[in-house]
């Protein structure tokens, strides 16, 4: 695991992406805290990390889209993959080189309040308890990054797909407003959800009996609910998407809460797409 | 030390590998045959660890490569067809890399690198990035990866492509220098190469085992007879007539074109007897001098080009394929069958000319 994480953290010091990532990454939460904080005179540095979270849909991109495809076109996960390594051990050495490159710019973001003391009084933990949840909000990202890297050999659909999908956690919170919360909507929506499943297990599984099963328990289970209990149903929509909200979590943070359960919750976060990518790889070994 | 059994891999209806099994002990040479397409690639990636198998067990030193994929990997060293090499390291570094994930000893990487680029000769590049090297050199930095760690079971896919005739002998002399003390799988459709170095040749086609033999048994058995070159001087009628007093001899093939009062023609016979002092006399006695004596022995490239082609031609529809994989004995019947058939071809052939 070692020799993978310094290898990948070396090859991003030898292509240009480390740096342009580090310089754009400084670039642009300078111009946000020369603003915010130098221009307009203000001591709070967690508005400028929370201005600046929409860089994430940008870099994290540029950072991880050659992470696993780049491997798998260039045929080197042969390698990797017949090696005395672990796949598990494989994907976290390469996560923690990406995170290891984001957190080099972080360092380097933790001085930028210590500058501010020098002209008053700065609200300090608020201000790096901010800069932990940015921290922790990179690191999610990260994560999804990788899974998609790992989904494709293609850097260039990598980068878009991951985009994308980060483009739409950090809107979810304000589309999930348009979404209906009547009890009927929901459970239709959710009647939909499971039948998308079944057919996702049957396209994976070739197997009819399976997917035919769990959908007829799925769909049993919603219905029994709906017909006992349809108060349950109530906004439920917009509830589960909630939680695809990576972003909303950080809101904690800015506002000066160090909330237990937003921390456990981007560690889940990384831990399941951590899991997801181990698998996807797996799958992909099979087919 | 290698054991596969009924190793079978599908990709959708497509059967890449069919029922596959075989055994390798230490110290041996294995030659995988085959036309592009055959499944060679697809059976090393599974022996590998690099994809799974539909079905079927492989156990590489008593580990299976299922359920126990890292010990039995720590046992491989493997060039994939594509040397897996990252472009923007220098060889040296690389080397390292592959001495690192591979868990070799710190105090031995340094001496071990040293000597595995002396072997395949690489040293004078070792600082010299990747990117920059010919193909030549980026396969032998391949096989240097592969050798890495000395690892028990070494396994090549097409070893030599990319390389010139004397670079080939080179590491065919290092595979051999290698196969004392390490278990080798090699693949090629180079065939001179497979039966100058293996012990055991393995050909396949379409992900079925067609023939599993040494190279030598594979050309003496394959014909089913023996066949013996021959142009002589005298009519057709006459030297007909005293080969047929040879009571060996099983059948006899003339050709048609004969210049200058020569005839050419095959004569065969069952396979242990030698017919050629019993040849010479009967010819001297009817006055027809021999010019050219020699014995039609195949080649592994004859008998490889017959197997593969032949095939096509037998299994013409899918049905007589099932039929043909079910049972082993029934493939042995018709291999005797396909013998035969090759050497009707033959004539057919020689009467077009």
């Amino acid at each position: 695991m070692l020799a993978i994480f310094k290898k990948e953290l070396k090859s991003y010091f030898t292509s240009m992406t480390g740096y342009v990532f580090i310089a754009f990454f400084l670039i642009i939460v300078g111009i946000y805290y020369a603003v915010y904080n130098l221009m307009n005179r203000v001591a709070n540095f967690e508005y400028v990390l929370s201005g600046v979270s929409f860089i994430f849909i940008l870099l994290v991109p540029i950072l991880t889209m050659r992470l696993m495809a780049e491997d798998r076109k260039q045929k080197t996960d042969q390698l990797l993959f017949t090696s005395p390594v672990s796949i598990g051990k494989i994907i976290s050495g390469k996560y923690f080189a990406v995170l290891t490159v984001f957190l080099i710019a972080m360092v380097i973001i933790c001085f930028y309040p210590l500058i501010l003391l020098q002209f008053g009084s700065v609200p300090l933990k608020t201000a790096y308890g901010t800069i932990l949840g940015f921290t922790l909000l990179g690191a999610a990202y990260i994560s999804i990054g990788l899974f998609i890297s790992s989904l494709t050999e293609s850097q260039l659909v990598s980068a878009v797909v991951s985009f994308v999908v980060i483009l739409i956690t950090a809107l979810m919170d304000s589309l999930v407003n348009f979404l209906p919360a009547d009890n009927r909507t929901c459970y239709i929506a959710f009647f939909i959800v499971v039948l998308l499943i079944c057919w996702l297990l049957y396209s994976m599984m070739h197997n009819m009996t399976v997917a035919l099963t769990a959908g007829v328990i799925g769909e049993a289970a919603l219905t029994v609910i709906y017909v006992i209990k349809p108060g349950l149903y109530d906004g439920l929509l917009t509830k589960v998407l909630g939680w695809f909200s990576v972003i909303a979590r950080f809101d904690t943070f800015t506002s000066g809460l160090l909330d237990l359960s937003s921390v456990v919750y981007y560690i889940s976060v990384v831990f399941i797409f951590l899991f997801l990518t181990v698998q996807a790889i797996k799958k992909h070994r099979w087919n | 030390m290698i054991e596969v059994k009924h190793l079978v891999k599908k990709y959708g209806e497509h059967l890449a590998v069919d029922d596959l099994s075989f055994t390798l002990e230490k110290g041996q040479i294995l030659g995988f045959l085959g036309p592009n397409g055959a499944g060679k690639s697809t059976t090393m990636n599974i022996l590998t660890g690099y994809i799974s198998a539909t079905e079927g067990i492989v156990t590489i030193n008593g580990h299976d490569i299922f359920d126990e994929p890292e010990e039995a990997k720590k046992c491989i060293g493997y060039l994939p067809e594509l040397p897996p090499l990252y472009q923007d390291m220098t060889v040296r570094e690389y080397l390292n890399f592959v001495a690192d994930i591979k868990s070799v000893k710190k105090n031995e990487k340094r001496k071990m690198i040293d000597r595995i680029m002396r072997m395949t000769k690489i040293t004078d590049v070792s600082e010299r990035l990747i990117k920059q090297l010919s193909k030549g050199y980026k396969q032998r930095v391949g096989l240097a990866q592969a050798i890495i760690g000395f690892p028990e079971v070494i396994i090549l896919d097409e070893p030599t492509v990319g390389l010139d005739p004397m670079q080939i002998i080179e590491i065919r002399d290092l595979i051999k220098e290698l196969s004392k003390d390490h278990t080798i799988i090699l693949s090629s459709h180079i065939l001179s190469e497979v039966s100058a170095i293996c012990d055991k040749v393995m050909i396949i086609n379409k992900g079925r085992l067609i023939v599993s033999d040494t190279p030598d048994n594979l050309s003496k058995h394959i014909g089913g007879s023996q066949g013996l070159h021959l142009e002589v001087k005298g009519e057709q009628a006459d030297i007909k007539k005293a080969l047929e007093s040879i009571p060996e001899i099983t059948k006899l093939e003339f050709e048609k074109s004969s210049k200058g009062g020569i005839v050419k023609l095959s004569a065969y016979s069952a396979e242990e007897s030698d017919i050629r002092e019993a040849v010479f006399y009967a010819l001297s006695d009817a006055k027809c001098p021999i010019y050219d004596m020699h014995s039609t022995k195949m080649s592994l490239e004859d008998i490889f080009l017959e197997l593969t082609q032949e095939k096509e031609n037998v299994h013409v529809s899918k049905n007589s394929n099932r039929l043909f994989r079910r049972s082993k004995q029934k493939n042995e019947e018709e291999l005797a069958a396909l013998g035969e058939e090759i050497n009707n071809q033959e004539s057919e052939h020689k009467e077009e000319n």
